[in-house]
This record gives structure tokens, sequence and C-alpha cells, in this order.
């Protein structure tokens, strides 16, 4: 109890230094937000006037209090592109990158766990080259270029998925599922390869521990020995790392949701970026990280109710 | 494993030697014309002998971009990890060697900024600056910077309890020199082995960046703009993609082999 | 006993075994060519130290070498299952092999720290092997998993079947793998190292419980050691080990008593008995056959002034607990608790205890390694406590420290001439070729080759690590060396020669020496003064002989009781030693422990009456 409280606090702070760096990205980094987004070339009569009317000549702490005083009271402000209140509109997308996220971590998880096993199971022999081979083969295709292969495969030839857009789950869930596939499959294979990775050194750490020596030395068969006794083990750090990776995740599906033309929050992060829609810009940065710090969080908490050793502590 | 290990490390150092020499000699040897000069009458051209790797739809000699993308991809990759390096290794000795306050204050910032994920802060913070080459760069090594000296404090404050350490400082050791002499070369073989999966990493990034537009920008070569650029043809052009899509995958491969290499001989956890 | 056992035939019969590893370039021989046998009811003890091929050798028994790349290239393992006919280990198909491991053979390793599944309970980990071997029920096994916990005299044994491994101390855990071993009621333990981990009092409880099981249940053991006390006190037979191969075999009364080989020789000469010091005057090196004659240290010189070189005062040094929202310190480690003695010019005082009872806090304290709470350590006339840090790293250099781990307390990057040389540019004694010289001077002293100083420390042996870690901590010339289980981590014949090496430097340099470690017979050999310490404090402290000959203090006598001896013919293992758990040295904040109170019960010998 005392220590999900402490974690809480940190939570808070860590909030608190994100949204920091976030509004200061978008403001103490050269070139303003008026100029932003209307360019360098603009009338300077006309960005003195925006700046004004977005309260640019205010001093920088002020701005930051407005701004985070906004975010705390739900005033999310309107985005400069969309012309809507970025409030609803980033929840609508969340839900978008969610289904892609979730489908991305299952396909990833279902595929590498065992594979890992098998690879370290069979350390040093021809399975063991086999998956090791094809996990650094899938770490090294770059995401988007995996994305177009699928495209080219699935969409152009084979035409059994499509290729681009984006269905609203809570409408028409297997729409929905249809159309995330492709995106979540190319960010599947990655994310794969790494878990398989991290899944294999892992194993061959746990296999290497003296309890292992002992379950042998009792009489459990192989079978029982790697996935009943040293699996279990395996599981908190591999949940961990899967955990970290959701942060290279919200990277990749900036790129993956663009290629694919998913209108979910990577797709909405790039249109900001790409428009200079400042608020949009400061939103959007700042609900991935903090999703991604809360997500870790949990992964965190949930691995301290499955393991027994830090249960009690 | 040891066969394993010595053919890896074997097509590692020859992939990314491979690449390594095409960005040094291929712009000795191509003119950069060559990259940009559109033949009208041969766009989205396979193959063939006039144009080893086929053209783009503005009918430019895809071999030519593809060579000399290299130097783009690795000169960016390179600058921006030593950047991320310069930045973080002494964030992070001071982080861990000093410990306590200093520490604890630069560890909470660290995490929040890990929070960011890599690609996002990268992208952000080039929109912001304006994308161009240089600023690439500096999003990709500003993006890295936490990263690394998260590693690196990690490194220094398991070093920092050695013995040797502790029989350094009763000999009398001063800290500007308990750096140099015993934190700094312990945390190398680590460092050495984080710089080269970042560069793969690095590869990366800079495409993902100028396949969004928001890295390396037109006419420069880059393979994350020509994949960007082949998407519209992909059905009629496949080479368009294929070409510099490979191009990455075996820069990064061969980055990414030589860091398991690297990690496996040099690595102490690892052993 | 053994002797009728004789005409019998052998449990196992091992011959001409030999196991390879895949080595980078060819294979490697584990065990060149072993044979022996182990009758029913008899232990027969391998020992050997680091690189002998014992641990494969048992490890082969099982098959379970296969698992660490090994592979049993020759030989025959011959087991008789239950008074039938006897068969091949060796050539076992695999499925019969597992049936076999756990219910006719069991095993016992060295780490009970991580000896047991962390995520799982102990009962699930005691009745898993039941289950399956006897075909038991799940109502069933529980019932036999507590039977067994009340064998190996486990103390509240309901309770632990539902604790998880984390909750238990490392002799709690040994017990619980020692029950899982015995769960089937095996004809043959093999134990590999089992307390070489473990404290000398837990270590005397759990090879009394070894030694009382297998008389109940009249098993062979194989039991594998390097520990030649152990082996007096335990075997019915001996087989000595040495690159692997068999040096020598008999029964443990002619090893001892007239060893055939040059190196059982050396091995028995190199190990202290405890209580073979008894009456001698001071500190006395081992005579090694086929060493020089070493030198013994002269007594403590008094000095002019009749200081002491080092005074300690009611040292305390305590590690906060942090806990609770904000990380406030909810409670303290009292590691170091009001610890005061003296060390004379030329004196050793070893600080012994067993783990976690503060002796190496207080030797990091005294250094100021780690920062005391309290008290005051005075070296040669300065107070060390009350310096700045400059005054504090030229104090330093009067007291030098070599330490446990010979692996890390060489800097891997740095050549070894360097590493030497380090101390003495840093406080300006030496340079140029008058620092060559010096370094020179140094390794010839330590007994390292010249040709070492260019050499970085992964092409040394520990015990040659060893002597380069002496010769930095004496290039300064330092006045006391603190030498913090210096010797622990090597084999015994190497730490024979490191302990001689340090008393013929007391003698030629008349260094002080605190002496930190855990191994009473080590003491006992090099020591003049003996502080004994326990949950922080010194219980009792008085010279060599007060400590050894007149202990008066009941954990001082505790500790010697449990220290086996190397002599065959004193053997006091209590087959009935019972379980004493350690008590915690976590006090709350604010919580403050009685002020030692002393007795002098004859000059210099004072034991703690108030704990």
């Amino acid at each position: 109890m005392v220590y999900i409280v402490n974690r809480l606090l940190l939570v808070v702070l860590t909030l608190f230094i994100i949204s920091i760096v976030t509004f200061g990205i978008t403001n103490i980094l050269p070139g303003d937000v008026a100029m932003m987004i209307m360019g360098t070339q603009s009338n300077p009569e006309a960005l003195e006037g925006l700046r004004e009317s977005l309260g640019l000549n205010d001093p920088l702490i002020v701005q930051y209090g407005r701004w985070i005083g906004g975010v705390l009271t739900g005033q999310w402000g309107e985005s400069l592109l969309f012309n809507e209140p970025i409030a609803p509109l980033i929840s609508q997308k969340m839900l978008a990158s969610g289904l892609i996220v979730v489908m991305t971590m299952v396909m990833a998880l279902a595929l590498a766990i065992p594979l890992g096993v098998w690879a370290a199971r069979h350390r040093d022999r021809w399975q063991d080259t086999t998956s090791s081979t094809a996990a650094l083969l899938g770490l090294s295709l770059p995401d988007f270029f995996i994305g177009i292969m699928l495209i080219l495969l699935f969409a152009a030839y084979l035409g059994w998925l499509p290729s681009s857009g984006f269905v609203d789950p809570t409408e028409d869930f297997l729409g929905a599922v249809r159309h995330a596939f492709l995106p979540s499959l190319a960010l599947a294979l990655g994310l794969m390869a790494h878990l398989t990775r991290m899944t294999r050194s892992a194993m061959i750490g746990i296999l290497n521990q003296e309890f292992i020596r002992v379950a042998r030395a009792k009489g459990l068969p192989e079978r029982t020995v790697v996935w009943h006794y040293a699996l279990p083990n395996a599981i908190g750090p591999v949940m961990t790392v899967a955990g970290l990776q959701i942060g290279f995740l919200f990277g990749s599906i900036i790129v993956i949701e663009s290629l694919f033309s998913y209108t979910g929050m990577g797709w909405l992060t790039y249109q900001a970026l790409l428009n200079r829609d400042v608020p949009l810009i400061q939103s959007t940065v700042f609900v991935i990280a903090a999703v991604v710090m809360l997500v870790n969080l949990a992964v965190d908490l949930l691995y301290r109710v499955i393991d027994p050793r830090i249960r009690l502590g | 494993m040891r066969k394993f290990l010595s053919t890896k490390a074997l097509i590692g150092l020859a992939l990314v030697l491979l690449v390594v020499g095409i960005a040094v000699l291929a712009p000795l040897f191509i003119p950069p014309e060559r990259a940009t000069q559109m033949v009208m009458t041969a766009r989205l051209q396979p193959p063939s002998f006039d144009f080893l790797l086929g053209t783009d739809q503005l009918g430019r000699d895809l071999f030519a971009r593809v060579m000399l993308g290299a130097q783009t991809s690795l000169t960016i990759a390179i600058l921006a990890v030593g950047m991320s390096i310069v930045l973080g290794l002494p964030l992070g000795i001071i982080s861990g060697y000093y410990g306590g306050r200093v520490d604890n204050v630069l560890m909470r910032l660290i995490d929040a900024l890990l929070s960011f994920p890599i690609l996002l802060l990268a992208l952000t913070i080039s929109a912001v600056l304006g994308p161009n080459l240089q600023n690439t760069i500096i999003a990709i090594g500003v993006a890295f910077t936490p990263f690394l000296a998260r590693i690196v404090r990690g490194e220094a404050l398991r070093i920092v309890q050695m013995p040797y350490v502790e029989a350094a400082r009763s000999a009398g050791t001063r800290d500007g020199l308990m750096i140099v002499r015993h934190i700094l070369p312990n945390v190398m073989p680590a460092l050495i082995v984080q710089a080269t999966i970042s560069l793969a990493f690095a590869v990366l990034a800079e495409a993902a960046l100028s396949f969004l537009g928001l890295g390396t920008q037109p006419p420069q070569a880059s393979w994350g703009l020509m994949i960007q650029a082949s998407r519209q043809f992909l059905d009629l052009a496949p080479w368009t993609a294929l070409v510099p899509g490979t191009a990455l995958a075996i820069t990064i491969l061969g980055l990414n082999l030589l860091g398991d290499v690297l990690r496996d001989v040099l690595d102490p956890r690892a052993r | 006993m053994v002797n009728q056992k004789e005409a019998a035939q052998p449990l196992l019969s091992i011959e001409n075994l030999r196991v390879q590893f895949e080595g980078e370039t060819g294979p490697i021989v584990g065990v060149k060519d072993v044979s022996f046998t182990v009758n029913p009811g008899e232990t027969v003890c391998v020992v050997g130290e680091s690189g002998s091929g014992k641990s494969v050798t048992s490890l082969s028994l099982l098959r379970l070498v296969e698992f660490g790349g090994g592979k049993i290239v020759s030989g025959r393992l011959y087991f008789r299952l239950d008074g039938g006919e006897a068969t091949d280990l060796a050539q076992m198909p695999t499925e019969r092999m597992i049936d076999l491991r756990g219910d006719r053979i069991g095993m016992i390793f060295q780490e009970p720290m991580t000896a047991l599944n962390p995520v799982f309970t102990i009962g699930r980990q005691l009745t898993d092997g039941l289950r399956r071997h006897r075909k038991l029920s799940a109502a069933e096994a529980d019932t036999r998993a507590l039977e067994l916990l009340k064998e190996v005299r486990l103390p509240e044994p309901e309770r632990r079947l539902k604790q998880y491994p984390h909750e238990l101390s490392g002799g709690m855990r040994q017990r619980v793998v020692i029950a899982m071993a015995m769960a089937c009621r095996p004809q043959l333990l093999i134990a590999d190292e089992p307390t070489t981990a473990l404290d000398v009092t837990i270590q005397a409880e759990i090879l009394g419980l070894i030694k009382r099981l297998k008389r109940e249940l009249g098993m062979a053991v194989l039991f594998i050691t390097h520990d030649m006390a152990v082996v007096a006190q335990l075997a019915d037979r001996v087989v000595v080990m040495r690159h692997g191969e068999k040096v020598e075999e008999g029964p443990v009364e002619r090893i001892f008593a007239d060893p055939q080989a040059e190196y059982t020789k050396a091995l028995l000469a190199s190990v202290p008995k405890l209580g073979e010091m008894r009456g001698k005057p001071g500190p006395e090196p081992l005579r090694i056959p086929g060493q020089p004659e070493p030198v013994a240290p002269s007594p403590p010189t008094e000095s002019a002034t009749d200081r002491p070189l080092l005074s300690v005062n009611g040292l305390t040094t305590r590690f906060p607990v942090k806990g609770g929202i904000l990380r406030r310190v909810v409670a303290n480690l009292h590691a170091v608790e009001s610890v005061s003695f003296e060390l004379a010019h030329g004196e050793t005082l070893a600080l012994v205890g067993e783990s976690g009872c503060g002796k190496s806090t207080t030797a990091r304290s005294i250094l100021r390694l780690v920062s005391p709470l309290s008290g005051d350590v005075v070296m040669d006339g300065q107070d060390i406590l009350g310096l700045d840090p400059g005054e504090l790293r030229r104090a330093r250099r009067n007291m030098q420290m070599v330490f446990q781990d010979p692996f890390a307390s060489l800097n891997p990057f740095m050549r070894l001439r360097k590493q030497v040389a380090e101390p003495m540019l840093n406080f300006g004694l030496a340079k140029g070729s008058e620092l060559q010289d010096r370094i020179a001077f140094l390794f010839d002293r330590v007994g390292l080759p010249r040709d070492f100083m260019r050499r970085f420390p992964h092409e040394l042996s520990g015990g040659q690590r060893q002597r380069v870690a002496i010769a930095r901590a004496l290039s300064v010339n330092p006045k006391l060396i603190i030498a913090d289980e210096a010797v622990s981590a090597l084999d015994v014949s190497v730490q024979a020669q490191v302990l001689n090496l340090l008393m013929e430097l007391q003698a030629e340099f008349g260094l002080s020496y605190l002496f930190i470690s855990h191994d009473m017979a080590v003491v006992e050999r090099v020591s003049h003064r003996v502080g004994v310490m326990y949950l922080g404090r010194i219980v009792e402290i008085g010279s060599r002989a007060d400590i050894f000959e007149n202990p008066r203090h009941s954990y001082t006598r505790t500790l010697l009781a449990g220290v086996p001896i190397a002599d065959v013919t004193q053997r006091t293992l209590k087959e009935n030693a019972e379980f004493k758990p350690l008590p915690s040295p976590v006090f709350p904040v604010g919580q403050e422990r009685p002020a030692p109170v002393y007795e002098e019960v004859s000059p210099g010998h004072l034991v703690l009456q108030n704990d």
C-alpha cells in the first residue's frame, strides 16, 4: 500500500516533468509558435497580432501556467488544423490506436514466447540459430518497409485485407480488426523479434540457475522443467520489457498509421507536427508520454502482484 | 555457438564495411547530378543494363540514389549517436559516480524523458526546429541522450562499488583521476555495444523521419525519402520500394549483428 | 562398519569415467579417467580443489552434466537398483534416467539461496517429485511433505509449506533441499559442496543432519567437497582428485595418517587445523612439503611511546532502511554497534564472525569507505573520523586494504605495473627509475615474476591476483593492512601460500594486520589477538590463547564447536544440532541498544556481559 502511494507521488512528479518538457520543446527552441503557424515569410504586424492573441508575449511561466491549468481542468483548447476541441479528438483517436497496440502486443507475445523458449531450450543448436537469425532479420527491417511489403502482398496482390482506413470498433468490431490487422502485423513483426530475443536470453539465464538443476535432479521431465518450472520465472522480465516496448510502439505508430492512413493517435500527432498545430502538438505529445508512463506503471504493479518475492516486501 | 558467433561477426563486419565503403566511395565515383538527373523518357523503368536498379517516377537512376543515400544515412546516424554520447556520457558518469542527490534529480528527469517515445521526441524536435539535415541530427541525438545516459549511469553505479575502485580510493586517487582511470575504461565496453545498437536505430530513425517528410529534405538522396516516393507506384514499380528498403535492412542488420557480437565479447553482464 | 561391507557388492561403481566439454578450440577434458566405488551405507568423500573435476564426476552420475554441454565420452557407471543387477547409467535410455533421478539417487547442491524456484511455494516443490515418482494424490503428498520437513527438523513445518523460498534463510532452504532429495528414500545421496556457502554454525547443523539421515535411512552418501576438515568429520572413504584424475583413494584414517601421494600430503599440510596452535606463543606459517621453509613473524614490537597503532572506540555504523512515502528512514540496520579495540605495532588482530556480523563494515568504517555514525578511530595519533577530505586522503596512506574477491579487486583495463604504481604516484612517493625499481622490488617481494608487470589481470590466477593486490597495498609503506576475507576465495594450497606471504611480510616490515575472516582455523594460525563479533558487537576479545583455549562467551563457544576439525581422531559432529535462527540486526529508528558492558576475565580478555 505504502509502495503504491509512493509510486503515485512519483507519477505526479513525472507527469509534471513531462508537461514541462512538452511545453519546453514547443516554446524554448528557436522559432516561435506564431512564426510556425504563419511561416517565416509572413507580415510582421500579422505575426505580432497573432502573438498577442495567443498570449505569446506573456512570460513563459505564465504561458505554461495557462497551458497546464487548461490541461488539468479539461480545457484542452482547440486544434488550429481541425477547428475542433482537442480533448474529444484525442480520446477518439486513442481508442483507435489502442486497438492497434493491443493487437500488436497479443500477436507479438503469442509468437515470441514460444519461439524464445524453443530457442533457449535448444541453445546453440539449429533451432536456436534459426530463431535467432529470424529475430535478427525481423529486428533489421524497418516497420514501415514491412508495412509496404504487407500492403503489396495482402492488399495489392491477394486483395485479402484493406490497406488503408479506419473503422470505429464500437460500430463494427470485425471491420475494425480487419482494418487494424495489417498495421498491427507490421508493428508486431519487429516487436516479436525483440521479445523473442528477450525471452530467449531470460530463459537461458533461468535455465542456468541452480533450482533448474535441482528440478532435473528430482526427476522431472525436461518438458515440465522448461515450461512449468522455468517459464513462470521468465514471464516477469519479459512483461517488463514488453511494457517498455510500449514506448517504442507509440513512436512507430506515427509512421505506420500514416502509411496505412489509419486515423489514430499516431496519425493525429503526425498531422499536428506536419501542420504546426501547436496546441494539438502539445496535447498529443503530452498524452502519449503520459500513457507510456502509466502503462509501464501498470506493468510494474502487475509484476508485483504476480511475483511472490516482491508481493510481500 | 562459437562457430555461429564468428559467422555472425564475419557477416556483420562484411555488411557494415560494405555500407561504409559505399558511403565513402560512392560520392567519389558517382557525380551528384546522376542522382538528381531526371530522364523523362525513362520513368519507373525496371532494372536494366542502363539502370542497374531501375529508375523512379522522375526517371532518376535508383542505383546512384541508393549509393549516395548511404552517405546521408551514415553521416546522420554517426553524428547523432556521437552527439548523444557527448551529452549522455558525462550525465551518466556524474549521476552514477557521485550518486546521492545529484543522481536522484538527474534520474527523475531522465525517467520522465524516457516516457517520450524516441521517435516522437525526434519528430517533434525536428518539426519545431524546421526539418533539414542538421536539425535531423540534433533531433535524433537529443532524443537518444536519456537512453544513453541511463545505460552509462547503470554501469558507473556498478563499477563504483567494485573493490578496485575502493582500493584506488584508499590509495589516495582523486575523483578526476578515478573517473578517467577506473570508471571510464570500464564503462567503455557497455558504451561501445550501446553505441553500435544505437547506430542501427539511428539509421532507422533517420529513414522514418525522412519518410514522414520531417527529416532529410529533397532533392538530397535519402532512403526514407525514396521509400516515401515509391508508395504511389508500388504495384507498378515495386523495385522503387525494394531497393532503398533492402539498403536500409542491410545497414541495420550489419550494425545489429556487430552489436550482438560486441555484446557477447565485451559486455561483462552478458558473459 | 566399513569392513563388513567390503565383501558386499558395491552400490555404485564408476569405471574409467571420461567427460569432455566442447571448447573453443576442441574438446576440454573435465574428467580424464576416474574409477571408484561406493558401497551401500557408506560415505565416500571426493575432495579436490577447483578444476579437479569432482563436481563434473558427481553431475555425470545423474547425467546432469549433459545440460552443461558436457558429454560422457567413455566409462561405465554401474548402479545396483534395489539389490538387483548393476545397470550402466551412462548407457541408460533418457526416459529411464529421468525416472531414476530423485527416486533412487537424490542430489543436493552448493547454493541454497538459488536452489529453490522463487515463484513456487515450498510445499509445491516438495511434493512434485513425490507425485511423479510415487504417484501420490495431492493430499497424500502434502502429508508426506510435512513428515519430511519434520525429519529435517525445520521449525514450524506446517507454515513453511505455504511459504515461498525468499521467506527462508539459507540454512532453512538447504534443509528444504535435503528434504526434497530424501523424499523418495534414495539409495544414494549425492551432495555437491552442500555447506560451502553456509556459515560455520549452520554448516555444522547441516553436516550433522546429513550424518543422521544417512544412519537412520541406511543410504550411501557421495559427498563432494574442497574442505579437508569436512572430509575428516564425515567420510568413511576418501577419493582425492586433481586435474580430472584420481590422485589417491583410501579409508579416511589412512588418508589422514599416512597419505601416499605428494599432492595429498601438500593438501593436508596446507589446511590449518583448529587446535593445533595450542600452547604456541605467536602466529606460525604453514609448512608445506616442496615449498621453502617459511619465516615466522616476530612478536609485536612494543613501540617507544607504548601507544597502540590503531585505537577504535565506540565505533557505530548504521545503514538506513528506507521505505514508506517519500522514502523516509523507517529503520536502521545496526551493522556496527559500539565496537572498541586496540591494535599494536606489528600485531595481527583478527575479527571473526558469521556473515552479517559487521566485521567487514567495521573495517570499511575505519578507512571511512562508509561513514560511521559515531565513535573514535585514532590511527597513529590522528583522529580519522575528524579529518577533512584532503587530510583523510593523506591519512589513508598508512592504512591499505586487501579485498576478498581477487577477480574484482584489480581494474581489468590497467596493466599490473600501473596498478601497483598508482598509489605511489598519488602520494608522490617515487617517480622515474626509482618508481620502476620499487615496482620491481614489490613484484619480487610478493613472489611474482617481473614479466607479469606488463600483463593485465585476466592473464593471472586468483592467487596471483591476490599477490598483486598485496603488492599494491604495500607500495606506499603502510603501517596497517586491513585484509577483508583476503584468502577466503582461494583454494587451500594457494590460501596457505598467501597466508605465509602475509606473515613473512609482517616479519619483514613490522606491519600490523586487521584480519577479517570467518574461518576460525585460519584465524588461529595468523593472529596475535582475536575479536569475536556477533550482531554488530564484539562479544569477546582477547589473545589468541584466550579465545581458542578459554572461550567464555556462549557465542564464541558455539562458533568454535561448529568448526569442523581436519583431524579424523577428533570427530565432533553432533547429529542433533538444532536449528537456531539468527536475530535481525534491523531496529526501529531511535531504538538504542544499551552500551556494551565487558568483564575483564584476565588482562586483555574481555567478555560482553549484556546482550
